[in-house]
């Protein structure tokens, strides 16, 4: 537990040295958010549109800026860093639980992601978004999002540990990326294309904008909220389970 | 009493998309407590993935080891708390301070905050880095880093200090610091593994040596005996240097090798 946390908080200062990394996370969801309902907006009026619940299609928007924000982490790098420098080494050679090492990086990856994820709603306020489900659904809606962001960024730390490159690491962590564009992201799921439809349906992430988006829409609606934890919950231990491996079998 | 290291029959296989490499190929080293123990080879002979295998951080191909008695791949754990280990590479953190390094070191190894507090300031004044203590380690110069490195490796008190190529790439001054830790870290009970290139270095410090070439351990034995030994063998008229037995052991000549520099001149 100890070297968990202090591990943990080596990785909060590695982060707040470099905030300049900060900087992107924050702005590009914020861009795509601004664009998509600069484009969308006049389609889908606030008054007349059923699905927004009385909002307005920025509302409908914000999930996507979180998830894409969550799906920024920088864990990774500074995992390749470490595994470049040698450091990972150091840390290897101690008497240190390997889940520690995983979930050090991965903790402070959330931490980051709460407070990104802060920010952007509170950005978001002044143009007219609720969180229609209260403190409570914002709480939820920010533990949601670290919690993706702790899949997302697991996801790539494995690419970091089996290629140990930068570059591989790089572009690795683009290959999840389609998978928040199969999403129903500018409308409702019932309203997508066929084929759209059936491949939402089998894409988690879908589960976890749909938990997003009905606790700024909706009241709790807890079996939304369920769906979506269910999911980053089964990935997110699936990630930890697979790096605890990778580092294990580790050469 | 136990040995410090003790080796069996250790091999190496990678197995990698260029085929295989048998990078060790049936290793054995009994290395007794408190020996500084020298660990010779020319590039890619085989040190280092012996010492990764020897530290916990490489899977071993076959064989066993133990270090400080203790089998380092069935319970690594317990190996690692009798391990220090300065890698050839050194292994820091850019972004943290020299004492936030040592610090989070001693904490893993389990210190409380105020022991490793502790620890980490005893270690910098040790290795002469207390002016540079909260400063970042990006900013530091290669001895600095190579000494912090060190440091970091005897947080926790190790039994057996693993020392990869330590003062390869250092300056002469920095290059002796070095060597009077290791002195003063083995006069302290530390038994010290220590590979290197440098034949001096190994003539100067290690009570016995082994030479590995091709990942197969050709010669072991003090350097006396392994001095006298090429005398006998050779008729030579005068005992020869560490680096005649270094250079008979891996069938290098000198001439060969003169021959080497002048062709990749030519
Ligand atoms: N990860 C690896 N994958 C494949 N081959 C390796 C790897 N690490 C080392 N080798 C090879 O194993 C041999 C021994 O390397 P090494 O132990 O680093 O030698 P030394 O430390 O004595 O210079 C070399 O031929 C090297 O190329
Ligand atoms: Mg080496």
């Amino acid at each position: 537990m100890t070297q968990y946390w202090v591990l943990g908080r080596r990785a909060i200062r590695e982060v707040l040295r470099t905030p300049e990394s900060l900087f992107p996370t924050v702005f590009i969801p914020i861009f795509f958010l601004v664009v998509n309902v600069g484009q969308a907006g006049r389609i889908f009026p606030a008054g007349a549109t059923s699905f927004l619940k009385g909002q307005n299609y920025a509302a409908f928007q914000l999930p996507s800026a979180l998830l894409l924000a969550a799906s920024f982490g920088s864990a990774a790098l500074y995992l390749v860093e470490d595994i470049e420098g040698g450091y990972f080494d150091k840390l290897r050679a101690a008497p240190v639980s390997r889940t520690a090492i995983v979930l050090g990086r991965l903790t402070a990856e959330a931490a980051k992601s709460v407070a990104i994820s802060a920010l952007i709603v509170l950005i978001a306020l002044p143009f007219g978004i609720s969180v229609a489900s209260g403190i409570l659904g914002f709480v939820l809606l920010l533990v949601l999002a670290a919690a993706w962001s702790v899949v997302y960024s697991g996801f790539v730390q494995l690419i970091a540990l089996k290629s140990r490159s930068a570059a591989a690491t790089q572009s690795g962590s683009l290959v999840f990326f389609p998978l928040l564009f199969l999403t129903p992201n500018f409308v409702p799921r019932d309203k997508l294309t066929h084929p759209m439809e059936i491949a939402a349906t089998f894409n988690p992430v879908t589960y976890i904008m749909e938990a997003l988006r009905s606790l700024i829409l909706d009241d709790l609606d807890w079996t939304r909220i369920g769906r979506g934890f269910a999911v980053v919950a089964i990935a997110g231990v699936v990630m930890v389970a697979l790096n605890v491996r990778a580092i294990r079998s580790y050469d | 009493m136990p040995l410090a290291v003790e080796a069996h029959q250790l091999v190496k296989r990678f197995s990698g998309r260029g085929g295989t490499v048998d990078a060790v190929r049936g290793v054995d080293l009994r290395v007794e407590e408190g020996e500084v123990f020298g660990f010779l080879g020319p590039n890619g002979a085989g040190k280092s993935t012996t010492v990764r295998m020897l530290t916990t951080l490489m899977t071993i191909t076959s064989g066993t080891a133990r270090v400080a008695g203790i089998d380092v791949s069935d319970e690594p754990d317990a190996a690692r708390r009798g391990i220090g280990v300065a890698l050839q590479e050194v292994g820091l953190d850019p972004r943290q301070t020299g004492r936030e390094l040592l610090v989070l070191q001693a904490r893993l190894f389990g210190s409380s905050a105020s022991q490793a507090a502790d620890r980490a300031q005893e270690l910098l004044e040790l290795v002469d880095l207390v002016d540079a203590a909260d400063r970042r380690i990006k900013g530091y110069s290669g001895g600095m880093k190579r000494r912090l490195d060190l440091a970091s490796a005897l947080v926790h008190q190790p039994k057996v200090l693993f020392l990869d190529e330590p003062t390869t790439g250092l300056d002469p001054a920095s290059r002796l610091t070095v060597w009077e830790e290791m002195r003063r870290i083995n006069a302290q009970g530390t038994t010290v593994f220590l590979t290197t290139q440098y034949l001096e270095e190994a003539d100067q410090l290690c009570s016995r040596l082994a030479i590995i070439d091709g990942g197969l351990i050709v010669r072991e034995g003090t350097p006396v005996e392994l001095k006298a030994e090429l005398r006998r063998r050779r008729s030579l008229p005068q005992d020869p240097s560490l680096d005649d037995v270094f250079l008979d052991a891996t069938g290098r000549t000198r001439e060969r090798i003169a021959g080497q520099v002048q062709e990749v001149q030519g």
